[in-house]
């Protein structure tokens, strides 16, 4: 009876460790989930996405003969931001990225003669005064200089009450993504042009030509070793190999995003030749022989038959590698670098979104808010990923099942 | 006439169905060629510092560079004496506690999604497992170095130890056990799910329970899988970059085994600060990349023989 019992207690306790173990995974996933959108959901915004990384200074001033507008404005303010009706800008009072207090634009009206102030620097195009660009001093010609530590109530009532001002300092808001946005997006374009023909092709080779014999296997497996690289490994081959290629090749002088697009589709090609195999694998066999019997040739069953009744595996296997892409990190710091930039070329260092990520967390200091918010965009794309390939698989069995 | 047209025909037909194979090949020939471009160009890149004099800095000695305690003696540039030892040990080390984090939770995990919990239950953990398992690693990352670091300063607090920042081999042993914990639950799962039914029957046919079946039964027939799924956790631990490098701490000298202390692997030294594209600070990282790969091939040799010994019940 009592052996009985000490079995029943040791069974709830081993039953007990898989509940706790398995909570672990759980708990796991939401406090990062918890953690990314604490830290990062602040800087959600849609300028977020259009706007450069780098903030740019600017020391302007009024353009010849341009005035004053007394314009009223076309909008009700809140409470904390002035409005300088004379010069038709508003301000108000906010902290930056660093926990700065600023003082920021909120409105400009349409007929402000802030919509075109003359570089006082090199440039000779004129500068427009936007929302959310950060004012750091306005010079005056008869009176001590507005600053952003006066606040931005007072630098309104100065503007005010002046007739003109010598010349204004701001900054253009930074702090945005679209570099790393473009790059991560032409990574994917080219990787897939280049991986997905190359992956394809070799499936096809492997499911519908190859004799099984031991060249098919050396073949196969040495595929199969591509996956058990660490993709820091990746990196070196794609700074030793590409990077000096598309050098000689091209414009560029050092790790750029066309050797980055190469290095990745080398770490692609084993998930995309597996994936299209396995949905080469489930073509029945008849589909094959009847169009052969029908005298069509191998090359026209192969394309007009067999692929696309392979299509959902080919979609799938383009979906992961979209995903790879976006997550990967180690293998780009090496084959493209690791500086963000908002000027984007094929040929230059830039971040995909991954990599900016590394790159702000390994600076002093780390910028874990903004570094939150892209890892919220990735992990709602990967996401949205994973859902499409679950649909892509489900329908797909369901005609398997189907036939 | 009309024969002769036909033959021309296939002649064609055939000719350009060759050319297509010819081009299938090639791509298949292309993708398995990498392997062999990975390899060579990591070993002759990699062998340089030890073969040349570096552009008169002088040749690194190998045997200093595997058992050295010291990443850099002396100037970069001008300084031959690099050293890996400790970064070895290290390397292997967290790889060794990760996975005693990891292995149990993620084996006591699949077999809860297999056989213990109720089929909804079941249902949405797994899909709980499979996102986390498609996070990327920079994002693991992201929240070790905002999450765990401070969690792991304020532990070291308790006992009076001033951690850096929390930056330490404790830090990376966790980042790296929740990263490959989804690897193992994963491959575990398939591995149980696959064991005979008739095996389960006689346990429970003999009088053993539920529970005691799950654990001395299911489990020892599924160890070969198991394992596997230990030995593709232990690959992901190894050569896993990004993450680390944001809570290592950056270990430049020294043999530790404390895990309260920073720490370097043989990928996070490869991330730091490269200046130049020649020379020996360029080509050194190749060599740290052809020791990580030769530690990652004598570690799945070594585990292989292991599963090998451990051997295999017969599963569906």
């Amino acid at each position: 009876m009592s052996s009985n019992i000490k079995r029943k207690t040791t069974d709830l306790f081993l039953q007990g460790l898989t509940y706790l173990a398995s909570s672990i995974s759980l708990i796991t996933l939401l406090s990062i989930i918890v953690f990314v959108f604490g830290k990062g959901y602040k800087l959600i915004n849609f300028q977020l996405i259009i706007n450069d990384y780098e903030s740019k200074g600017y020391v302007a001033e009024l353009q010849h003969g341009s005035q004053f507008c007394n314009c009223d404005a076309q909008m009700d303010f809140e409470d904390g931001t002035y409005y300088s009706r004379r010069w038709g800008i508003a301000f108000s009072d906010s902290i930056d990225l660093l926990g700065k207090n600023v003082v920021e634009v909120e409105y400009v009206s349409p007929f402000s003669p802030f919509r075109a102030l003359q570089d006082k620097g090199i440039g000779t195009e004129p500068i427009l005064m936007r929302t959310d660009y950060t004012i750091i001093r306005i010079a005056f010609d008869d009176k001590p200089s507005a600053l952003s530590r006066d606040g931005a109530q007072i630098m309104a009532n100065e503007l005010d009450n002046s007739d003109s001002f010598r010349e204004i300092e701001f900054k253009t808001t930074g702090g945005g993504i679209r570099g790393s946005i473009i790059t991560t997006l032409y990574l994917i374009v080219l990787t897939l042009i280049m991986a997905i023909p190359i992956g394809v092709g070799a499936a096809v080779f492997l499911n519908e030509y190859a004799p099984i014999n031991r060249f098919t296997r050396v073949i196969r497996s040495l595929i199969e070793t591509l996956t058990g690289v660490p993709s820091i490994i990746y990196g070196l081959m794609g700074l030793a190999v590409f990077v000096p290629l598309t050098v000689q090749l091209t414009s560029a002088t050092g790790g750029n995003i066309i050797s980055g697009a190469m290095t990745m589709s080398v770490i692609l090609l084993p998930i995309i030749i597996r994936t299209t195999e396995e949905s080469l694998k489930v073509v029945p066999d008849e589909y094959r022989q009847a169009s052969l019997a029908l005298g069509a040739s191998r090359t026209q069953t192969t394309f007009k038959v067999v692929l696309p009744n392979a299509i959902p595996g080919i979609l799938t296997a383009t979906l992961l590698a979209i995903g790879r892409i976006i997550g990967e990190s180690a293998a780009l710091v090496f084959a493209i670098g690791a500086s963000i930039k908002d000027n984007i070329s094929l040929t230059g260092k830039s971040t995909s979104l991954a990599v900016h990520i590394w790159t702000m967390m390994t600076d002093e200091p780390a910028n874990i808010e903004l570094s939150s918010t892209i890892a919220i965009i990735i992990i709602f794309i990967v996401l949205l990923l994973n859902i499409m390939i679950k649909l892509l698989s489900a329908r797909f069995m369901k005609r398997k099942l189907g036939m | 006439m009309e024969i002769s047209q036909q033959t021309a025909n296939t002649r064609k037909r055939r000719f350009f169905d060759n050319l297509m194979r010819g081009v299938f090949l090639s791509a298949a020939v292309v993708s398995a060629s990498f392997i062999f471009v990975i390899a060579g160009i990591i070993l002759v890149e990699g062998i340089i510092p030890f073969v040349t004099d570096n552009q008169g800095v002088g040749s690194v000695d190998l045997w200093k560079f595997i058992t050295g305690a010291t990443w850099l003696e002396g100037v970069t540039f001008y300084s031959n004496l690099y050293g890996v030892g400790f970064i070895i040990v290290s390397t292997l080390y967290i790889a060794l506690l990760s996975l005693l984090v990891s292995f149990p939770i993620g084996v006591l995990t699949a077999l809860f999604i297999a056989k213990v919990a109720p089929k909804k239950l079941a249902e949405s953990l797994r899909t709980v497992v499979e996102i986390l398992a498609s996070v990327p690693s920079i994002v693991f990352g992201l929240f070790g170095s905002g999450i765990i670091l401070k969690l792991v300063y304020d532990f070291s607090n308790l006992f009076g130890y001033q951690s850096k920042g929390g930056n330490s081999i404790l830090s990376v042993v966790l980042v790296l056990a929740i990263m490959t914990i989804p690897t193992i639950t994963a491959i575990s799962e398939v591995a149980i799910r696959s064991v005979d039914k008739a095996i389960e029957h006689g346990s429970l046919a003999l009088g053993a329970s539920v529970t005691q079946t799950n654990f001395k039964v299911v489990l020892a027939s599924a160890k070969s899988g198991i394992f596997a799924s230990a030995i593709l956790g232990i690959g992901r631990a190894l050569g896993e970059a990004t993450a680390v490098s944001l809570v290592a701490g950056g270990r430049r000298s020294g043999f530790s085994f404390d895990i309260l202390d920073t720490t370097s692997t043989l990928t996070s030294i490869m991330l730091e600060g490269m200046k130049e594209t020649v020379g020996i600070d360029y080509n050194i990282r190749f060599s740290v990349g052809l020791v990580l790969m030769v530690v990652i091939l004598l570690t799945n040799l070594v585990l292989n023989a292991i599963k090998r010994k451990v051997g295999n019940v017969h599963v569906k």
